[in-house]
């Protein structure tokens, strides 16, 4: 029996309780969502007690299910003011499901501002707290050694960890979730969720898995079948199986480049023209020279490997990838064309808890209003380590991220929508990303709907980036397909796949029912991603966001981008139109408003 | 006519300069359709993503001087 664990931090109590019946069918983003729906009041304040901070494995969690091992955190955004959900490779949501725990909830807030915890979840299942007062302010490398002291012999075990931003109440914190190797370097990034963990007091999770077996199946060998047969189809796949182990993630910057949708200097070009000097062939020339790792999975199971690790030029690990997304928002949004500037900042942001994207907007808004130069890596740095890690006046401006930033210094073009910073594709010359930034419950995120796919990439057909026609409906499947992937735990990189190979999308249900025992089909696969986005979007409503809020900035329509002089056209009437199955599929649930 | 040519990732090495970069400026005779610059490079025969000036374009469309013909296997990531 599955279970949930609650850890409140009002009382410091700990409390578990079988998962109940109604969401028997759910796991990492349906399960954070359905979770966040019932309990936090749509009007609490992010950063006090009656949030919840919600860590869920997906319905595939603890199973050798292929790239099964993502994490769901999930809570109110401080940086939205929306429900959110933020995803996360790494070792923690195996972890958890192993030891049975569906959904892990961090409840309530301590009465002492100044305390840190930790809390470990041992091997038993048990879970106790600890007062880690000293490690305040500590990075989350740092935090992560201090970890490794305490566990001695200790050897597997996976950590979720906050920096000095989190603690701070920083609206651009993310968590910290442990990789293989134990650097603290894959990200539950968007959303703020890393000032949630820091309004309750808790610097750092513990979970050891030592020597716990993978999760029982219901039928063993149909299971194994269903798994050979995904694992099959994200190896023969040209992306999962040659393209992304090989380059890893930022082999995008040279394509999307191509298409002229590599925003740059803050969303003022879409081509940046020192993008060879940043490019994924580039990363991977100067890793294999420095002798960098360049190609692991970001969590146990994973059979894509995209992963790496960047290293100095004394080939010293320094951080992860870096990724596609973070070499753009801290390399071609800030004019920055050089990756040995770029890791430094990654690195930064990852020992200070702070999502690269949002900090890489957040500069290049900063850098527009003209107090530091578009292209100035080491002033870039400074301010990281100077002003936001420490805290100071100007440092929590800019921790607050690129709206906060680009109204305090009065800049006109702040690219965000409901508060957060776009990501790595300009909406103009590729407008179905932009139907997915304007429309989806998380703010901008490419994660959301990765219209990418067919709008640049050619995978699962093909519509043209630069005309508004199709862009709607595109994003509409992608968005409900991945909250169906998000619920499952499966990373979203093996969308590239199924969209191409019908029989990788079968094995998702196969692996489901065999798993599981339940009855799961196609049917029911999209239905859970629906569930999902009807429960975001229901609590969204609660909270005051309107149609008005599904836009884009309005310079996305009235500035040209060069070099194919777009704006983004997709009609408003379409963007009204991508959540209209939301009252059918609330209505099947029963539900209508957030709460029990 | 002129046209530049780039070819990325695991492409590159079919540059006709043989060299280390990924961008050339080739000759052509007038017409030369997409196609024919494709199967002239001896790319392999597998999917491709190719772009003239930045937009999608098909093996049958024609080139013209000063183009740039942009090809790359397939690749995905974000």
């Amino acid at each position: 029996m599955k279970k949930i664990v609650r850890v409140d931090m009002s009382d410091l109590s700990v409390k578990t309780e079988p998962l109940p019946e109604k969401w028997s069918r759910y796991g990492g983003r349906a399960l954070t969502d359905a979770i966040v729906f019932s309990e936090v009041p749509p009007a609490a304040d992010p950063l006090g007690p009656e949030n919840k901070l919600v860590f869920a494995p997906g319905i595939l969690g603890g199973t050798t299910a292929p790239n099964g091992g993502r994490l769901s955190a999930g809570a109110k955004s401080p940086l939205t003011g929306g429900i959110k959900e933020s995803n996360s490779g790494g070792q923690a949501a195996h972890a958890l499901a192993k030891l049975g725990i569906a959904a892990l909830v961090i409840e309530g807030a301590p009465a002492d501002k100044d305390a840190r915890y930790l809390i470990k979840i041992a091997s038993d299942g048990s879970v106790s707290l600890e007062r880690v007062d000293e490690w305040a302010g500590a990075g989350n490398y740092a935090v992560a050694d201090g970890i490794k002291q305490k566990m001695g012999d200790v050897k597997r075990y996976a950590t979720i960890t906050i920096g000095p931003a989190g603690e701070m109440g920083m609206k651009m914190a993310g968590i910290a979730v442990s990789d293989p190797d134990g650097y603290p370097n894959r990200f539950c990034g968007r959303g703020g969720l890393g000032a949630v963990m820091g309004s309750k007091g808790v610097k750092a999770i513990v979970i050891v898995d030592e020597g716990l077996p993978t999760v029982e199946h219901a039928d063993r060998d149909a299971f194994n079948a269903a798994v050979k047969k995904f694992a099959a189809a994200l190896r023969e796949h040209a992306v999962t199986g040659q393209g992304l182990p090989t380059y890893g993630t930022n082999i995008l910057a040279n394509i999307i480049n191509e298409a002229g949708g590599y925003p740059t200097r803050n969303f003022s070009s879409g081509r940046f023209e020192l993008v060879e000097n940043i490019s994924g062939e580039k990363q991977r020339e100067v890793t294999l020279e420095r002798g960098g790792n360049v190609k692991h999975g970001c969590h146990t199971g994973c059979v894509i490997q995209c992963s790496r690790y960047w290293v100095d030029k004394d080939g010293s690990y320094l951080t992860k990838g870096p990724e596609y997304e973070s070499v753009w928002s801290l390399g071609a949004d800030c004019g920055i064309g050089d990756l040995d500037d770029v890791a430094a900042l990654d690195r930064a942001c990852g020992d200070i808890g702070i999502d690269t994207i949002e900090t890489g907007v957040m500069l290049g808004v900063y850098m527009e209003s003209g107090r530091l130069a578009f292209g100035d890596g080491k002033g870039a740095l400074r301010l990281l380590e100077e002003e936001v890690r420490k805290g100071t006046d100007l440092g929590r401006i800019l921790g607050d991220g690129a709206e906060a930033t680009g109204k305090a210094f009065g800049v006109k073009r702040i690219p965000v929508v409901k508060h957060q910073g776009l990501p790595a594709y300009d909406p103009r010359p590729i407008q179905g990303i932009g139907v997915t930034y304007a429309t989806s419950p998380m703010g901008a995120d490419h994660t959301a709907g990765y219209s990418i796919t067919a709008n640049v990439l050619n995978v699962g057909g093909s519509v043209d980036p630069l005309k508004p026609d199709g862009q709607a409906e595109l994003s509409k499947g992608l968005q409900i397909a991945t909250g169906m992937l998000d619920s499952m735990g499966l990373c979203i990189f093996v969308a590239f796949a199924v969209l191409d190979i019908p029989a990788a999308f079968d094995a998702i249900f196969e692996m489901a029912t065999a798993h599981t025992g339940q009855k799961w089909d196609a049917d029911a696969l999209m239905e859970l991603g629906k569930e999902t986005l009807a429960m975001e979007r229901l609590y969204n409503e609660a909270v005051g966001f309107k149609a008005e809020d599904d836009r884009l900035p309005r310079f996305f329509y009235e500035e040209k981008l060069p070099p194919h002089e777009a704006v983004f056209s997709v009609p408003e009437s379409d963007l009204d139109a991508v959540f209209d199955f939301v009252p059918e599929t609330a209505a099947k649930m029963g539900i209508s408003k957030p709460g029990a | 006519m002129r046209v530049e040519l780039a070819l990325f990732a695991s492409l590159r090495r079919y540059l006709p300069d043989g060299g280390d970069g990924h961008e050339q400026t080739i000759d052509l005779p007038d017409g030369t359709t997409v196609g024919q610059v494709i199967s002239m490079l001896g790319l392999p025969d597998e999917p491709r993503v190719v772009f003239v000036n930045g937009r999608h374009a098909h093996d049958e469309q024609p080139l013209h001087d000063g183009d740039r013909l942009a090809v790359f296997p397939p690749v995905a990531g974000g």
